[in-house]
């Protein structure tokens, strides 16, 4: 296994070079720059293109494409992550502050989730063809189908602003110091958020445990006279949480880039919420590295949810 | 005799109805034919636009300034005739097989939507267009002029460009006609000397009689059809009286009236106001936008003051000020014990350098930048030359300004421009003035000093104990980030999270004056949208 993981971390440099490299090119072919997203449009005519033009040179984007994707990956490769070009904040200053909400949000939504997802996918399993089966299932075709922001839109509507029990948004306030003070705003957040995943996890887990009720060893087993909840339990829905876990081990970096929606709705601080203001300035340095933590992030959980699944079911072997 | 009166009254209807205007394309685009713009203006039926799709939050527009008084005699409404449009596009012999590419950037929903009803209302004169939304870098898509200013071709790919003109200064609406600067109309001799004119006096009379002659231009010839005038909105809870203190201009710096203002204390006893438009990553050095941010009026002080229509009425941060007789000479001494947040004192070097430094900034507002840019050795420190101005002269606390030529917004540029600690910034390429550490939580000089600043969380403020004009009533300053439009309005105010500040978006109106607790005041401000109509020759 050691071997394994170490072939699949160093695969993980020329996958995150091209994916960097493609996403800088993207930007590239984006027409203008961090200096012309400075100007409102409004504004534009009655600048001075001369000033304007040696903001750029000083910020230097009046380097060929090459010369700057160049420099920005050797400052990376020595740990130099740079500063965001419309505001000169250091992007790792960016990053340590944005970072932990979105984790915070995305666990929440993933812990909340997987816990209901796999209880309810179980139950409806256990249940198959009954009514509680088929209300689970249509909840969950629900769940999956009404958009977040719509939910999240009717969530603050009635539990915000008509019962007001609570905030409409954001996530820290004045005062707000520890992690209990920031529980009231997490919560609506973080359930909306997990509503689709709860969907998702409870449709897999249901499939997987079903298919998992039909195997020989369940049947030998019951054969044997074991408590049914014992089969279930330790024999059925044991096996059936693998490919849940798969599921849930990718859901955490997807979540990392997909609580945009959510964040947006919630004028919640995340990482999503800088992404989008990031690709709307332009702004190449932070860009590229919201992109790239992305894409390390995958990669890594893909790795780890490949050794989960070999501690979890004895039958993969990793690296064969 | 009679075919020759008949044919002569003909030629004056026809003289006349076309205001005078050289009737006839000026090279092969037909929207170059004065004929074929005011059959547009004709076309669109302003006025149920504004009543309907704008729910009366808009006012048809004349002339691009919105006050009359710098209109001349007999300047024509083009109210609504679209049976007129037609004869002018039979006359004009307009290609009815053309699509006109009218572009827009404002990504509204209600922006869409009148971009829909115009399509219609050209459609019914026998004009077609598609609409699209500009992206990315807008700038260079609507302002680069072309290389040749008179013959073209253009240097930007559409037909009709729906924006808007926000102007400090009135002389903004008529600059672009400047020559070599505008990326639409063919050079208009004319219309350069009268830029040139108004832009060389302080003399209110000339500015009058400039912006009634431009204005007058401009209609006759349809070169810009003015749509609507838009309103500022601002809005305020109950929980807040401003003690008779008027409503201004938002968008730049007035006397607001702050430290008299009164606040209903909540259930702790605190008297906190919510407001919108905190930093999202860094504050904006005050010398862009030079009021939409909550620290520019509440954390900054400028040299002079302004009433709420903006004209200088006073010292602020100067106890006294004067301009010499020939223009040329501004000089103002700044107030005894004046100190930065930090208990610094406020010194005329302090106020020297941020002179200098924001006539170097690149995104400085024009209006304050030109002023800069106009004193006695601004061009050798921006040429790299020279280190300081040689029209900047500090004696104590007064500060000199010498320019090497009359510029007509001294006094308007001054109650907007906020001065900086130097200390903060030694070693500073001034062109990335932005850029520095200081932008994360300011040192300013105004009655309220930023107490923490939690990026994209809050930012609160406190009065500023040592504040020249008294101690605000105010205990606290909540402000929720946001940005210029801010999406989350109307949820925060109906949460009680926004006492005071101000929208331009329509529907936040309606739904803000829906509230119990908000109120709305309307403030007329210079803010036209407008089209503009590209009458160059196209390179394909």
């Amino acid at each position: 296994m050691p071997t394994y993981i170490i072939r699949r971390l160093l695969t993980l440099v020329p996958m995150a070079i091209v994916i960097s490299f493609l996403v800088y090119l993207g930007l590239e072919l984006t027409p203008g720059d961090a200096v012309s997203h400075m100007i409102p449009p409004d504004g534009i005519g009655s600048m001075d293109p001369e000033r304007l033009q040696m903001l750029r040179e000083s910020l230097g984007l009046g380097q060929p494409f090459l010369v700057r994707y160049w420099i920005w990956l050797t400052g990376v490769v020595q740990g130099e992550f740079g500063y965001s070009l419309s505001g000169g904040v250091p992007i790792a200053q960016i990053f340590l502050t944005r970072l932990p909400a979105t984790l915070e949000l995305s666990i929440a939504a993933l812990v909340i989730s997987s816990i209901a997802g796999s209880i309810l996918g179980t139950i409806s399993a256990l249940t198959r063809g009954s009514k509680t089966d088929q209300a689970l299932t249509t909840v969950g075709m629900l769940g999956v189908s009404i958009p977040e922001f719509f939910i999240g839109l009717v969530a603050i509507l009635i539990f915000s602003l008509n019962l007001q029990w609570l905030p409409v948004g954001g996530r820290l306030m004045p005062g707000d110091d520890s992690f209990w003070d920031r529980i009231p705003n997490l919560v609506m957040p973080a359930l909306v958020l997990s509503i689709m995943m709860t969907a998702g996890v409870m449709r897999y887990a249901r499939s997987s445990m079903l298919d998992a009720l039909s195997k020989d060893f369940v049947r030998t087993a019951r054969s044997k006279g074991m408590p049914e909840w014992r089969v279930n339990l330790l024999h059925g829905f044991r096996v059936a949480l693998t490919p849940v876990i798969v599921l849930i081990g990718f859901r955490l970096p997807v979540l990392i880039g997909g609580t945009v929606v959510i964040e947006q709705v919630f004028q919640w601080p995340g990482i999503g919420n800088e992404f989008i203001a990031s690709v709307r300035a332009q702004d190449y340095p932070l860009v590229m590295m919201i992109a790239l933590f992305s894409v390390i992030a995958v990669l890594l959980a893909s790795l780890i949810v490949d050794i989960l699944t070999a501690v979890i079911d004895p039958r993969v072997r990793l690296g064969d | 005799m009679k075919k020759l009166l008949t044919l002569t009254l003909a030629l004056v209807v026809q003289v006349s109805l076309v205001g005078g205007a050289a009737a006839q394309a000026i090279n092969d685009n037909q929207l170059s034919d004065p004929r074929v713009r005011q059959a547009i203006a004709y076309a669109i039926d302003m006025e149920t636009i504004a009543e309907t799709l704008f729910e009366g939050a808009a006012i048809n527009a004349v002339g691009l300034l919105s006050n009359s008084e710098f209109y001349p005699e007999g300047m024509d409404a083009y109210d609504y005739d679209p049976d007129r449009a037609r004869e002018l596009l039979a006359e004009a012999g307009w290609d009815q097989g053309r699509v006109l590419d009218v572009v827009y950037y404002y990504p509204d929903q209600q922006t869409a939507d009148f971009m829909a009803v115009i399509q219609a209302y050209l459609a019914d004169v026998g004009m077609q267009m598609n609409y699209r939304l500009l992206e990315g870098d807008v700038g260079a898509q609507i302002a680069l002029p072309p290389e040749d200013p008179v013959n073209g071709p253009a240097n930007i790919d559409w037909d009709i460009l729906y924006g808007a003109r926000a102007a400090l200064a009135l002389q903004e609406y008529f600059n672009r006609f400047g020559y070599g600067l505008m990326p639409s109309i063919p050079n208009i001799e004319e219309m350069n000397e009268l830029v040139e004119m108004v832009n060389s006096t302080a003399d209110p009379q000339v500015h009058r009689d400039g912006f009634q002659q431009m204005e007058g231009i401009i209609n006759e010839n349809a070169y810009i059809l003015p749509l609507y005038y838009q309103q500022l909105y601002i809005f305020e809870s109950d929980r807040v009286d401003r003690n008779g203190h008027p409503y201004g201009n938002e968008q730049y710096n007035y006397n607001w009236g702050i430290v008299d203002w009164e606040v209903e204390p909540n259930d702790d006893g605190e008297r906190v106001i919510y407001t919108n438009a905190a930093p999202q990553q860094f504050f904006e050095v005050p010398w862009q936008n030079l009021g939409i941010w909550v620290h520019n009026r509440y954390a900054f002080d400028t040299i002079l003051e302004a009433d709420p229509n903006l004209t200088p009425i006073g010292g602020e941060l100067a106890e006294t000020y004067g301009m010499s007789d020939d223009g040329l000479t501004f000089t103002f001494t700044l107030r005894d014990g004046l100190t930065w947040h930090d208990g610094e004192p406020i010194t005329a070097e302090d106020v020297a350098w941020s002179i200098e430094a924001a006539a170097q900034l690149p995104v400085t507002n024009p209006v304050v930048a030109a002023t800069l840019r106009r004193i006695e050795g601004a061009d050798a420190l921006l040429a790299g030359d020279a280190e300081h101005m040689s029209g900047i002269a500090v004696d104590g606390n007064t500060v000199t300004l010498t320019f090497s030529e009359i510029d007509p917004n001294v006094l308007l540029a001054f109650s907007q421009f906020a001065p900086l600690p130097a200390s903060y910034f030694e070693g500073t390429d001034p062109l990335q003035l932005q850029q520095n550490e200081f932008w994360q939580f300011p040192i300013g000089s105004g009655p309220f000093m930023i107490e923490e600043a939690r990026m994209n969380d809050f930012t609160t403020l406190v009065p500023f104990p040592d504040y020249h004009g008294g101690v605000a009533n105010i205990d606290r300053v909540i402000a929720l980030p946001s940005a210029d439009g801010d999406p989350n309005l109307v949820r925060n105010a109906a949460a009680f999270r926004a006492d005071v500040g101000y929208t331009k978006n329509v529907p936040d109106v309606a739904a803000l004056e829906a509230l119990d607790h908000m109120s709305v005041i309307p403030v007329n401000i210079p803010y036209t949208r407008m089209f503009w109509i590209n009458q160059f020759p196209m390179t394909n």
